[in-house]
């Protein structure tokens, strides 16, 4: 009669009591990382209708954020720019450029731009750019260094755990709000004395302070 | 005083109704389906469809969302900010100067402007849903020729084409119905199209009217005036079968100030050493419990046929007190005590100047004659009530509009343009408006909605909102405010000013215009546009408030009065015996006449006193009922005047015995989807000879019944001492006779506890110490009960209407309710308490310790806040809350909402979905703007930048909320008063929202006269 168990059957506890350990682990580790914004979010990069660069308009040519993003430092919403913004100069550089041309049918038809939304948070959080700003966080912290950014990408999960890390301890983020729009700022070696001419803030951890 | 409080006759008879009610918060088991939707199964079939297709697409991002920038941004507007623009809202010939808030363009959500003064920065219900009246789903969407789809402009030319036939026989043939209104552009136009054509037919027509009080005033004073009633300087009101308080269009103003002169000496100092002042008295004589007689110190029952009578009386008692013209109509009236109008004869007279008497729209002119004449003999006008010009104004006349259907019946009226109203479902039912206007060749009627009018109309020319229009209308005492749009027509409307322009001048020409040309005259030499520019800033012009007129009173009152009671009796006489019922027709405090139908949340807002929603039974007093054998709920026909309808009865304490009352204004044909075929058309038995009230109806009973779904039941507080309230007299009796009381065991002032309660507490107390910590206080001895609180609440935060099946199950949403109490004898004249409650912001919240998933916390401010995606919808908060205050959502209310009303929703409250707990948030969107404001701004928050919704719109300024740490705020101030109690103060969950005890000031000389 052959043996039904060859012999390597043996270690099949072992095989099993680690397999039945690590497998459950593995499992929510996936869920935990793949379910996560960490990975369905961080790094979308939509497909624009217009190419724009920031790497070229802000690394490179050096504009300022609010030039396009103006109510960032009055309104929880920091705007995308109207058509207008980019005619301003396009009515003037590049003129015929290829890519631009939707930028050109906006302005001359009047049907508006529409581009695909990078950054989102769920309805019922609500968001306040200009609390953010006038406390001094910089866009940078938040939205990655967009003036290396060809297309822009999400860079942060955007996650409420991610939110309430820095209002837990929001002084690691913070800058002088003269310097919120720049890109390449590096907290100064001493930063007691940034902290103390920083006013002092208070953000809340509380439910109430974004959910309505 | 220790009473006993309730809420219905169910309760007091200890029904199984409200034992279910008192047992159950959701009346019926499950959740839950809705009557012809999908089913459980149906639905569990398709998530397991949807499940097993996110398997495919799932876990990765969410959907691909865009967003659209303007391609030219306007210059001041920023996405995120919310603007505000001052703009009048004209209702009949008053006009509420407002504060629209408009979000990227949409109006969202009305404030009163602080310094109009017939808002004063408050609101009524009416104006606050008006702004759903924008977004109305049902609003007609084009102009039609017999149904067909016509643009603005061949209408133009059809119009020319009629002019020029009316132009030669100067406009014989053409005729106009409009509502009245008190606007300079209107008038002007008005005047220019009889100047064009001199023959024109003009009929004003109100369905809800003030004729007979301006015909009053007009034989009193031998001109056109209307009154100003100022209640804040009245120690002494007296309502003679009127609701100056909730119907009337001024109640605004009447609240503020009523609720200012109930305030005066209500904390319990005496007079000399307060304000001097001391709290008003208010007296109602009526049949129909008002809202206003809820608020009586003093209450009569009485018909509102014996209104005159029983003026007459107390005529004679003022006049006979003075040593002035003898009694006319002898010492008393049938079934009054004589003791009771001795005692307000005499409170009367020894207010002269501080008295008030106010007669209601119903009562004959003759009434108002009287009363106006009884003013001016009390030395009351120009201090209590003022009287001024009506200028640019239309007035209602009932007697236009019968000559004018009387020439439509005879053929001579070619064309007929309706300017406004509803003239086919509220005009009187002997005139047959419809089949007059059938007979008339050319119709063109103006309506937000193709309404009843319209739908026989030639042509219906979609009517713009105000908040999408060009207007002008003088407010009370004269204002002059501008209508001013907010936003284009949504659906390409046309006011009442570009139709009546076109009309007068035969050009098309942009409301803008016409306004603009009324207003240069007004505005004077010199800077017109800086001026206007003022004016549209301000809503209003400042100083153009007419002068007040010194009526030259020809009549003395007893002359006056012998000719009403003359013409009462032979009104008694021609239409029954007096052992007959008397039918009382009433506005709808939710949709007046009608017009305002088609709005859910109006619709779904319990009536103040009968708490019922989405119906207009008819009210019967419990006498009454019990004569007839009548039960609520029973389908009762009414025959009257030949004519019968057949509706539900609702027995209403307090009524006056044999009085049937009607509520107009339901039972649209042609309302749009939320209106048609609610209630019940009482305009169908109603007369033109009596629009008011009359005798000789006949009730009996149809066999059937109809359910009705009242909320007064709701919410059950299991009969525990909720409501408190006390006298004046027994606020100012001295420590030492409180400490009487106490020794003798007898209740104190505030009448339940007594003894200070020992609280003990198995949790950790939360330590409140830092930063803001938000409160409320409601005065329950302002706050007359008129619902303006719910639909600011439900505006400002995105409430769902749920129906009247929902109603039914308990399954409202209203954040704040509005509890009304009954005390007293059933049967005979119980007294009303009213109570708002939204979520009490517990310290110690019993809902917080019972959550499972912690979807309802504490927050650093002491706001129990509820986190909608937290929630699993267990719902053993709302089973753990004492104050039954939690609202769930059973369905997705707002899957099916039209893409149109979203735009009406506030863009900074969540939109809940099925299955979530929600509450009042004390509007924790409106405090982190205010603090967010403070801060940009660089200071901290200051005690009135944060004012929650139902704050801000209560006329009566009843409801202060504020920061606990600032000693300086108002609720600390309210809170210190000594009739502040905690609801339910005996379960120690230490409320925020905490209530100041109703006073009453009755007078010490009526104490035990029967009423």
């Amino acid at each position: 009669l052959a043996q039904i168990f060859p012999p390597w059957w043996n270690k099949l506890p072992i095989v099993a009591a680690i397999a039945g350990s690590l497998g459950p682990l593995l499992v929510i580790a996936g869920v935990w990382y793949y379910f996560s914004p960490w990975y369905t979010d961080v790094g979308y990069r939509p497909v624009q209708p217009v190419p724009y660069s920031h790497k070229l308009h802000v690394g490179e040519l050096g504009l300022d954020c609010r030039y396009c993003h103006a109510s960032v430092e009055v309104s929880a919403v920091a705007n995308i720019p109207p058509t207008r913004t980019c005619m301003n100069c396009h009515a003037l550089v590049k003129k015929d450029s290829e890519p631009l041309a939707p930028i050109r049918e906006s302005a001359q038809s009047g049907r508006p731009m529409r581009w695909i939304r990078v950054h989102k948070l769920p309805d019922y959080a609500y968001f306040t750019h200009v609390s953010h700003v006038s406390a001094g966080i910089g866009c940078v912290t938040c939205h990655g260094r967009i003036d290396e950014m060809e297309t822009v990408t999400q860079m942060a999960p955007l996650r409420m755990s991610w939110c309430l890390d820095c209002h837990r301890n929001p002084g690691p983020n913070r800058r002088p709000v003269s310097e919120v729009t720049n890109m390449k700022w590096t907290p100064p070696r001493d930063v007691q004395a940034l902290a103390a001419q920083l006013r002092p803030v208070n953000p809340p951890t509380d439910c109430s302070g974004c959910h309505r | 005083v220790s009473r006993t409080y309730w809420r219905s006759l169910a309760q007091i008879e200890d029904r199984p109704e409200f034992r279910a009610a008192r047992e159950r918060e959701f009346l019926e088991e499950g959740p839950s389906e809705l009557p012809d939707g999908m089913t459980r199964r149906d639905m569990m079939m398709l998530l397991g469809a949807s499940l097993s297709l996110a398997g495919v697409t799932g876990c990765i991002r969410r959907p691909v969302e865009e967003i659209v920038p303007f391609v030219t941004a306007p210059e001041d507007t920023l996405p995120g900010i919310p603007r505000s623009y001052a703009t009048t809202m004209p209702f009949r010939r008053s006009a509420y100067g407002l504060i629209v808030e408009s979000h990227e363009g949409r109006p969202t959500k009305v404030e009163g402007n602080p310094s109009h003064p017939a808002t004063l920065g408050a609101s009524s219900s009416l104006v606050q849903a008006s702004v759903l009246g924008l977004y109305d789903p049902d609003r007609s969407q084009s102009i039609t020729l017999k149904g067909a789809r016509k643009s603005w402009s061949e209408f133009v030319t059809a119009w020319g084409e009629l002019a020029k036939a009316h132009v030669s026989d100067g406009g014989a043939g053409l005729a106009i119905v409009s509502e009245s209104f008190s606007s300079p552009t209107l008038a002007r136009l008005a005047a220019e199209l009889r100047t064009r054509y001199p023959r024109v037919q003009w009929a004003t027509y109100d369905a809800v009217s003030d004729e007979n009080r301006l015909a009053g005033l007009r034989s009193a004073t031998g001109r056109d005036v209307d009154l100003m009633l100022r209640l804040d300087r009245a120690a002494v009101i007296l309502a003679l079968d009127a609701d100056p308080l909730l119907t009337d269009p001024e109640m605004i103003r009447h609240t503020r100030g009523f609720a200012a002169g109930r305030r005066a000496g209500a904390s319990g100092g005496t007079p000399s050493t307060g304000s001097g002042q001391a709290m008003n008295r208010l007296y109602a004589v009526e049949g129909v419990y008002s809202l206003t007689g809820a608020m009586a110190d003093h209450r009569l029952r009485l018909q509102s046929g014996q209104i005159a009578p029983f003026l007459a009386a107390l005529a004679a008692r003022l006049g006979a007190a003075t040593g002035g013209v003898a009694s006319p109509a002898g010492g008393g009236v049938a079934g009054v005590d004589p003791r009771w109008i001795d005692g307000l004869a005499k409170d009367l007279l020894a207010n002269r100047g501080a008295g008030l008497i106010v007669a209601g729209e119903r009562q004959p002119a003759a009434v108002h004659a009287a009363v106006c004449a009884l003013n001016t003999h009390l030395g009351n006008t120009g201090k209590t009530v003022s009287y001024y010009e009506t200028k640019d104004a239309s007035l209602p006349s009932v007697s236009s509009l019968v000559s004018l259907v009387s020439a439509m019946k005879a053929g001579t009226v070619q064309t007929l343009v309706v300017l406004g109203g509803n003239p086919v479902f509220d005009a009187p039912v002997d005139l047959d408006f419809a089949a007059a206007m059938a007979k008339v060749p050319h119709t063109i009627a103006l309506g937000h909605t193709v309404d009843e009018t319209s739908a026989k109309a030639e042509w219906h020319i979609p009517r713009a909102h105000y908040l999408e229009s060009w207007g002008d209308a003088r407010a009370v005492g004269g204002t002059l405010s501008v209508v001013q749009p907010l936003i284009l027509p949504l659906f390409d409307g046309r006011s009442p000013v570009e139709v009546l322009g076109l009309m007068a001048g035969d050009k098309d020409r942009p409301g803008y215009d016409i306004v603009r040309e009324t207003w240069k005259p007004i505005l004077g030499e010199g800077e017109v546009d800086t001026k206007w520019n003022r004016v549209l800033h301000d809503g209003f012009l400042a100083g153009s408030e007419l002068p007040e007129v010194a009526p030259n009173v020809t009549a003395p009152p007893s002359a006056e009065l012998s000719r009403s009671l003359a013409e009462a009796s032979a009104k008694a006489g021609a239409s029954g015996s007096p052992g007959d019922l008397e039918i009382v027709f009433l506005p709808s405090p939710s949709l007046h006449d009608g017009r305002f139908a088609n709005d859910g949340w109006l619709q779904e807002l319990p009536d103040p006193l009968t708490k019922l929603t989405w119906d207009n039974p008819a009210l019967v007093s419990p006498k009454t009922a019990e004569t007839l054998g009548l039960a609520s709920e029973q389908v009762i026909r009414v025959e009257y005047a030949g004519r019968s309808i057949e509706l539900p009865v609702w027995i209403l304490p307090g009524m006056a015995d044999g009085v049937v009352a009607l509520t107009v204004g339901y039972g649209r044909s042609h309302a749009g989807r939320i209106g048609s075929g609610v209630g019940f058309d009482t305009f169908t038995i109603r007369r033109s000879t009596a629009p008011g009230f009359d005798r000789g109806v006949k009730l009996t009973k149809a066999g059937r019944s109809y359910p009705l779904s009242a909320t007064q039941d709701h919410g059950s507080m299991e009969g525990r001492p909720l409501v408190r309230e006390s006298t004046v007299t027994e606020l100012r009796a001295t420590p030492e006779e409180k400490e009487k009381e106490k020794e003798g065991k007898a209740p104190g002032a505030l009448g339940v506890y007594e003894e200070e309660p020992h609280h003990f507490s198995l949790w950790k107390p939360h330590v409140y110490d830092q930063g803001h910590q938000w409160g409320m206080t409601i005065d329950l001895n302002a706050c007359i009960g008129c619902n303006a609180c719910m639909t600011a609440c439900q505006s400002e935060n995105n409430v769902p209407v749920v129906g009247k099946i929902q109603v039914a199950k308990g399954r409202e949403m209203h954040w704040i309710r509005v509890d009304r109490y009954f005390s007293g004898e059933p049967t005979g004249n119980p007294e009303v308490a009213v109570q708002p409650v939204p979520c009490m912001h517990c310290e110690d919240a019993p809902c917080e310790q019972v959550c499972p998933v912690a979807a309802t916390v504490h927050d650093a401010q002491g706001l129990n806040v509820m986190v909608y995606n937290r929630c699993i919808g267990t719902r053993y908060c709302s089973n753990n809350c004492p104050y039954k205050v939690r609202r769930f959502n059973f369905f997705n209310f707002t899957k099916d909402t039209p893409d149109i009303l979203k735009l009406a929703m506030n863009p900074d409250v969540t939109v809940r979905a099925r299955g979530v707990m929600e509450k009042c948030t004390y509007c924790t969107q409106r405090i982190n703007r205010g603090k967010i404001d403070a801060k940009l701004a660089g200071r901290a928050v200051r005690d009135g930048d944060v004012k929650t919704a139902c704050q801000q719109a209560c006329p009566a300024s009843a409801i202060e909320f504020g920061d606990l740490r600032d000693p300086s705020s108002r609720v600390v101030k309210a809170k210190a008063d000594p009739r502040n109690y905690a609801l339910l103060e005996e379960l120690n969950t230490k409320p925020r929202t905490t209530y100041l005890a109703k006073v009453r000031n009755p007078n010490p000389d009526l104490k035990g006269v029967p009423t």
